[in-house]
């Protein structure tokens, strides 16, 4: 696993305003590798999740070998979760990194026993779902419950858009975005969002899948993304289209340090990312100074 | 008994969306919503716009929002200047 560090002067080196606006509206228009109009993206990548949802567990665990509840773990250790926080996951639906949150707040609960004080820090522990897609949060919701967290006061499920957030400036301890920024429209909207509800010393952090640029094994992970994925979706989802479309928004995603360089613009300070599995996917971070 | 339960079912609901509407502001003015029980919805007065809750979840995706007409509006602001008065 390699860590890079990105300084914000790297943005102003490169000529930031040309490539920057054709590099956000080539992604506003793009689906997959289709053009599209910027209105339509948001609709057509609503219908790919409302069609996914039901199977959306089982072809993460599929597609990636289970490896991506590995990636997961690593998101959330570095989220360094405590009780009493606030946080907001934002395309979470289906809960995988809630849930994990919550779950290591509860095993600081349990370590520290009889500490009153984390007790009632421990009820304040607030973990905010916020997800675009109906479905994807209904499934998320009954996970929930088949996990005996359905009457879980710290666990608030919300139906929202990452580029207009219904929370309050400075309001979050913690902000997390896993597989979703690649799905939205106007990625520096929501990068601004994520900026304004954060509080000061509040930590973002996002994992997506990136670039490869290991020789012979970024032939070998085309060759996976192109052949076998879609055919699996195909055989286990009945849905060729909606990981056809999955694979090649993947690669118009912006590459790594590009990525970073887009959230120190957004105000992001210590803006760094982890590459995991040669770049298959990355964890950027970024500090609210 | 069925009465009982119902009642403590709309209860439990009404407090829960109170809790949502301490917490969560309107996605487009970023202001304060006020809860409307029927229809369950969230309602920002700033911008004269409701957003449903469906199953205990807030829809607060801009485009679910739906335009209050001013008759609507005015009757809740006669109700919130009422209750205003009375305090």
């Amino acid at each position: 696993m390699a860590l890079r560090l990105v300084t914000k002067n790297l943005s102003s080196r490169i000529s930031p305003k040309l490539c920057s606006a054709s590099l956000l509206h080539s992604h506003a228009t793009s689906f997959g590798f289709k053009e599209v109009r910027e209105e339509e993206k948001s609709q057509m990548v609503g219908k790919v999740f409302s069609n996914v949802a039901s199977n959306y567990d089982l072809m993460n665990d599929f597609m990636s070998g289970g490896l991506h509840r590995l990636w997961k773990d690593r998101l959330v250790s570095k989220l360094s979760p405590f009780p009493g926080m606030k946080h907001l996951d934002v395309a979470g639906g289906t809960g995988d990194v809630a849930f994990r949150i919550l779950e290591s707040v509860n095993s600081i609960k349990r370590r520290a026993l009889q500490d009153p004080l984390n007790d009632d820090l421990q009820e304040e522990t607030r973990i905010y779902v916020c997800d675009i897609n109906p479905n994807m949060l209904d499934v998320g919701k009954n996970r929930a419950l088949e996990k005996g967290l359905g009457e879980d006061k710290s666990l608030v499920w919300v139906q929202g858009d990452a580029e207009a957030l219904s929370f309050e400036d400075n309001s979050m301890d913690g902000y997390t975005i896993a597989f979703g920024i690649r799905n939205v429209t106007h990625i520096e909207k929501v990068l601004s969002e994520a900026y304004r509800v954060l509080k000061r010393g509040g930590r973002f952090l996002c994992l997506e899948l990136s670039h490869v640029d290991i020789p012979v094994f970024k032939e070998l992970y085309d060759f996976y993304s192109f052949s076998v994925i879609p055919r699996l979706g195909e055989i286990v989802a009945g849905d060729r289209e909606s990981y056809q479309y999955l694979v090649e928004s993947i690669r118009r995603f912006p590459p790594q340090e590009k990525f970073a360089s887009m959230i120190a613009d957004a105000g992001f300070q210590k803006v760094e990312y982890e590459n995991l599995v040669g770049g298959v996917v990355a964890i950027h971070s970024g500090l609210k100074i | 008994m069925v009465r009982l339960s119902k009642w403590l079912l709309k209860e439990a609901g009404t407090g829960v969306n109170k809790t949502l509407s301490d917490i969560l502001v309107c996605p487009l003015s970023k202001q304060a919503l006020r809860v409307c029980e029927e229809p369950p919805s969230l309602i920002s007065d700033s911008i004269g716009v409701s957003f449903p809750i469906k199953d205990g979840i807030p829809c607060l995706v801009p485009t679910d929002g739906k335009i209050l007409d001013t008759d609507d509006t005015m009757k809740h602001d006669n109700a919130a200047d009422d209750s205003a008065n009375n305090k």
